[in-house]
């Protein structure tokens, strides 16, 4: 129905357009007419002028039909073809970019999760690390303080010992000096003889 | 010069035996006596002079040699010791002596029934101290005692004793000593 439409009105233009050219191939004849007739028949048609431009119409608009019209009829018939592919395209094109609109938010949420998986991940690796780090260094701490109270203990001992030696060999030196300077002989013998009768005997060495 | 035991063994009784016997021979018990202790005193010599002792054992002399340097060495020793002690040096047995020392104590004591004790004090013994010693020897080693004193500044005090490998450490100084150990290996303060 719309071709039929489209059809009949671009008839009806090219009859228009076939009398404005019938009107401006014989203006002479049309303005003497109007002039010699007056009343009515100004606006009937001179039966000699109408007949000759009624066939020139007919002759026309059958050359239009034969050679123009196919030619404008496959000119539009391809433009319209060509609208119609185009539109069908950008259809398609339309379509295609929604899917791949779709794809990339897809692609896009599967992203946006990854990346808060891997921050997820570094995170917890970080604790991680961080208690490990923590943990070593307080077993390395603790493993200092007991090295420094071991060592500050040996040190103590030894000072003690160093200490307690020196004084032992002052007290004996004292006390040798004291037993060699002081007893007379008479004491010396007293000593030896309390010495001989406290000593163990021979038959048990 | 000899390895076996227990030729060695017999030679050192042979050496003793020929020196107590020329020596009781000589002079009696008391030569017998001088003889042990001049015997003590070089032993003790050799014992400090590496050089003497070596030279004594040096293969390198002849043996007439070592011989020689013995009684050159020795020469104020009784003649039976001195004779004894070059024959040592001849046939490089002169590292034997400690153990012909030994032996001759042992013959002193089972052919005499006589022990020699080693007593050394800080003063000299006076007779009552020279008897209650003799007296305590005699009842331990069950055998005549005699003493050989001397006097010895460094003990500080008391008395060592000693025969045959046997001693007896009653000195101030070792009761020092002890006391010195017991001080310094004591951890509670020093209280015992």
């Amino acid at each position: 129905m719309k071709d039929r439409a489209k059809k009949a009105s671009t008839r009806m233009g090219v009859a228009a357009v076939a009398g404005a050219g019938m009107t401006f191939a014989f203006p002479a004849l049309a303005f003497a007419s109007e002039e010699e007739a007056g009343g009515i028949s100004a606006i009937l048609p001179d039966m000699a002028e109408f007949i000759p431009m009624l066939v020139i119409f007919i002759l026309l608009w059958i050359v239009l039909a034969k050679l123009g019209w196919p030619k404008f009829e496959a000119m539009l018939s391809k433009r319209e073809t060509m609208i119609k592919d185009a539109l069908e395209k950008s259809e398609e094109a339309r379509i295609e970019s929604e899917r791949v609109l779709e794809e990339y938010r897809v692609q896009l949420a599967d992203a946006k999760a990854q990346a808060a998986q891997i921050v997820a991940d570094a995170k917890q690796t970080g604790e991680a690390a961080k208690a490990d780090i923590t943990a070593k260094a307080q077993s390395e701490a603790t493993d200092m303080i007991a090295k420094a109270r071991t060592a500050i203990e040996a040190e103590k001992k030894a000072a003690i010992a160093e200490l307690q030696s020196s004084v032992a060999d002052t007290s004996v030196a004292v006390a040798a000096r004291l037993i060699g300077e002081d007893l007379s002989e008479s004491e010396h013998r007293k000593m030896i003889e309390r010495y001989v009768n406290e000593a163990g005997s021979f038959d048990a060495n | 010069m000899p390895t076996n035991r227990l030729i060695v063994k017999e030679e050192v009784a042979v050496y003793a035996a020929v020196l107590f016997d020329g020596a009781f021979e000589a002079g009696g018990q008391e030569a017998v006596l001088e003889v042990r202790d001049q015997m003590v005193r070089v032993a003790g010599a050799m014992r400090t002079n590496m050089e003497l002792s070596v030279a004594l054992s040096d293969p390198g002399y002849t043996p007439e040699q070592r011989g020689e340097l013995a009684r050159n060495v020795f020469a104020g020793c009784n003649p039976v010791l001195l004779d004894v002690l070059a024959v040592l040096a001849e046939r490089g047995d002169a590292a034997l002596l400690p153990r012909v020392l030994e032996n001759y104590a042992e013959q002193l004591q089972s052919k005499l029934n006589l022990c020699v004790v080693d007593v050394t004090t800080a003063v000299p013994l006076d007779d009552a101290l020279r008897r209650i010693i003799t007296e305590k020897a005699e009842a331990d080693l069950d055998t005549n005692v005699v003493l050989r004193e001397s006097v010895d500044k460094s003990i500080l005090g008391g008395i060592i004793m000693s025969t045959n490998g046997k001693r007896i450490d009653a000195s101030v100084a070792s009761q020092l000593d002890h006391a010195r150990n017991v001080l310094k290996t004591t951890t509670d303060g020093g209280e015992c």
